[in-house]
């Protein structure tokens, strides 16, 4: 019987029109586009600077800020207003006014006491790129100011110098595609073994199906069993085209082990592939199937430190956050992919995963009657 | 074929309610085995919640009953391997050909693969359909679909076999067709349990039974009820019975 039953699944898998050449391009997109996309460094911050001094100093602290990668200087004025007039009209990011008195306050004529006469100002409409923009605007003017005086003859050199070394563990150059890649592949695995199951089963029900199955002897662990089977071998097939692209991409391994994220990925599949067939039995249509789904997918996206720190989110959101499957299987793949975790680091996520498809799985069987 | 002797189904006090409707109004009611019985009513009447009960596809409120000598309430999984379904709606795959359909039910079933090419053969050229073997079957014409279901429902040779209104939609000439496969299931024993809206259809039954607002209101051979009702044909039977009916 299940062979028959196994045999169906995998060739409804093949012949539809959509699904097979989406989980082919899956990987691609995962690997070579949303790495990109996804990025949070701050770079091509529109900056416009207002200068007051007219120097050979304001010139050349211009020409730094500009020259740092950081900025795309938009244009050079002679007046605030006109400045904040562009900010205003939303065309510039940041303003960095010289006021007059800077080439003095560089070549030491005037007390140290005094305040460096320039301005930063910033548009934080987008709260993380204008604080993160701040901050590089901060550091240039800083650097400029402290290479500028130590060359006019300042007083840096009999400050007590303190050396502070970083050092960068397990993704040496902070590179932002390294730490997403794992929770792109996460977000993968949670949207195709959410959703097709899901939508699978609703299809038969409205397809009315389901009824020629219901009134035959199928027990329903093997009916349901038959139905995820496919998407594990999807979702396998995702993980590791995933991790080999990604190698040949960009050279990315895995630190750790291949059978951690096998496991991983089998408890995170049955958690979303029981949640989808949980879902599918509340639903009457497609429709209302994919809005609930939507709605749990977003939901368990957001709140999963994925995206933002678990750490930073108020204590109602780490409850959130604590039932949710993604904020487990995220950590321990980015665990085992970039510090090559063990078991014997993430069991906790496997205990809680585990424990997390064990109830959907339990229910979905449940809530799954032959005869209502 | 109808032996009299040997009861296939029997239906005591039947009620089904969804809330404070009542589908099913306490019905009663046996068939023969061989027998070919009809089920007739007005749309909504509760023919078809009262043929889910049966196959075991949905849980009476109240009532018993046996169909082929299990029990609707507690033996739901022994009858489903026993009787065949055709529903309302066409349900077989449509993303499979029609051999991949056949092996699927002859499978689910536990027919073996060489039982299921030999059932794949005999069917198809029962139905004439040699050709279509390797057909998608969402490619068929309605009349062939209708056919192929009602030969896959038997596929495992069941002693019962429930028709939710297998005509709908059927020319003519595949509806006769289709009736010459219900009087061949019927003549090797099988019981043919069936809901129509056509009455020319009701006069091939052997037995017929007509439901009005979920209950019973006549049961009997189309012959005994033409003259019970002083109508000429089941036409006539029909419009005087269901013409009783209360509610929408």
């Amino acid at each position: 019987m299940w062979k028959y039953l196994l045999k169906k699944e995998f060739k409804q898998f093949l012949r539809d029109p959509g699904t097979p050449g989406m989980t082919l391009m899956f990987p691609f997109l995962i690997i070579l586009v949303f790495p990109f996309a996804s990025n949070m460094e701050i770079r091509n911050i529109k900056l416009v600077m207002v200068d007051n001094d007219c120097s050979e100093q304001s010139a050349l602290m211009m020409e730094k800020c500009a020259s740092s990668g950081y900025f795309e200087v938009k244009d050079i004025v002679n007046s605030p207003s006109e400045a904040q007039k562009m900010m205003d009209d939303g065309r510039i990011d940041a303003i960095l006014t010289i006021n007059a008195g800077f080439a003095k306050y560089i070549e030491g004529d005037v007390p140290a006491t005094d305040a460096l006469p320039v301005g930063i100002k910033v548009n934080t409409v987008n709260g993380t790129r204008g604080s993160i923009g701040s901050q590089y605007l901060n550091a240039c003017v800083s650097s400029y100011v402290m290479s500028a005086k130590g060359m006019s003859g300042g007083t840096a050199g009999q400050s007590p110098q303190i050396d502070v070394t970083e050092t960068y563990r397990y993704n040496e150059f902070l590179d932002y595609k390294e730490f997403m890649i794992p929770a792109l592949i996460v977000i993968a695995i949670t949207m195709m073994c959410g959703f097709l199951p899901a939508l699978n089963i609703v299809s038969e029900k409205e397809r009315g199906t389901i009824e020629q199955m219901n009134v035959t002897p199928v027990s329903k662990a093997a009916f349901i069993i038959c139905k995820m089977v496919p998407y594990v071998v999807v979702a396998y097939f995702m993980v590791f085209s995933c991790m080999l692209l990604s190698w040949l991409a960009f050279g990315y391994g895995c630190a750790g082990s291949l059978l951690d994220v096998c496991i991983f990925t089998l408890a995170h599949i049955v958690v979303m592939a029981s949640f989808g067939l949980l879902v599918s039995n509340y639903s009457e249509n497609a429709q209302q199937a994919m809005f609930v789904i939507w709605f749990f997918s977003m939901a368990f996206m957001l709140v999963a430190g994925i995206f933002t720190p678990l750490e930073s989110m108020p204590q109602w959101a780490k409850i959130v956050a604590y039932a949710n499957p993604l904020t487990y299987y995220a950590d321990a793949m980015r665990g085992i992919f970039l510090k090559g975790s063990t078991l014997a680091d993430t069991w906790k996520d496997l205990v809680c995963l585990v424990g997390i498809g064990g109830t959907t799985t339990l229910w979905a069987i449940l809530s799954y009657h032959k005869t209502n | 074929m109808v032996n009299t002797g040997e009861k296939t189904v029997v239906i005591r006090n039947l009620v089904k309610k969804f809330g404070d409707f009542t589908a099913v109004d306490n019905i009663s009611f046996d068939v023969s085995k061989g027998e070919i019985f009809g089920f007739l009513g007005a749309n909504g009447a509760g023919k078809t919640t009262a043929m889910r009960i049966l196959c075991c596809l949905s849980h009476p409120t109240s009532g018993e009953g046996t169909v082929a000598g299990l029990d609707i309430l507690t033996e739901q999984e022994k009858i489903k391997k026993r009787i065949g379904y055709m529903s309302q709606k066409f349900s077989l795959y449509p993303d499979l050909k029609v051999w991949e359909n056949i092996e699927l039910f002859g499978g689910i079933y536990g027919l073996t693969d060489k039982q299921i090419a030999q059932k794949t053969e005999s069917m198809l050229k029962a139905l004439s359909m040699e050709n279509t073997r390797d057909m998608f079957v969402r490619d068929m014409p309605l009349g062939w679909k209708q056919k192929l279901a009602f030969s896959i429902a038997m596929v495992h040779d069941p002693q019962i076999v429930f028709l939710d209104e297998p005509t709908g939609g059927v020319d003519p000439v595949t509806r006769r067709n289709f009736w010459e496969l219900i009087y061949e299931a019927a003549s090797k024993g099988v019981t043919v349990f069936v809901t129509t809206h056509y009455m020319d259809e009701a006069e091939y039954c052997d037995r017929v039974s007509v439901m009005v607002d979920g209950r019973i209101e006549a049961l009997g051979s189309p012959a005994e009820l033409k003259k019970q009702y002083n109508a000429s044909d089941m036409d006539g039977v029909f419009t005087k019975i269901a013409g009783r009916a209360e509610r929408e």
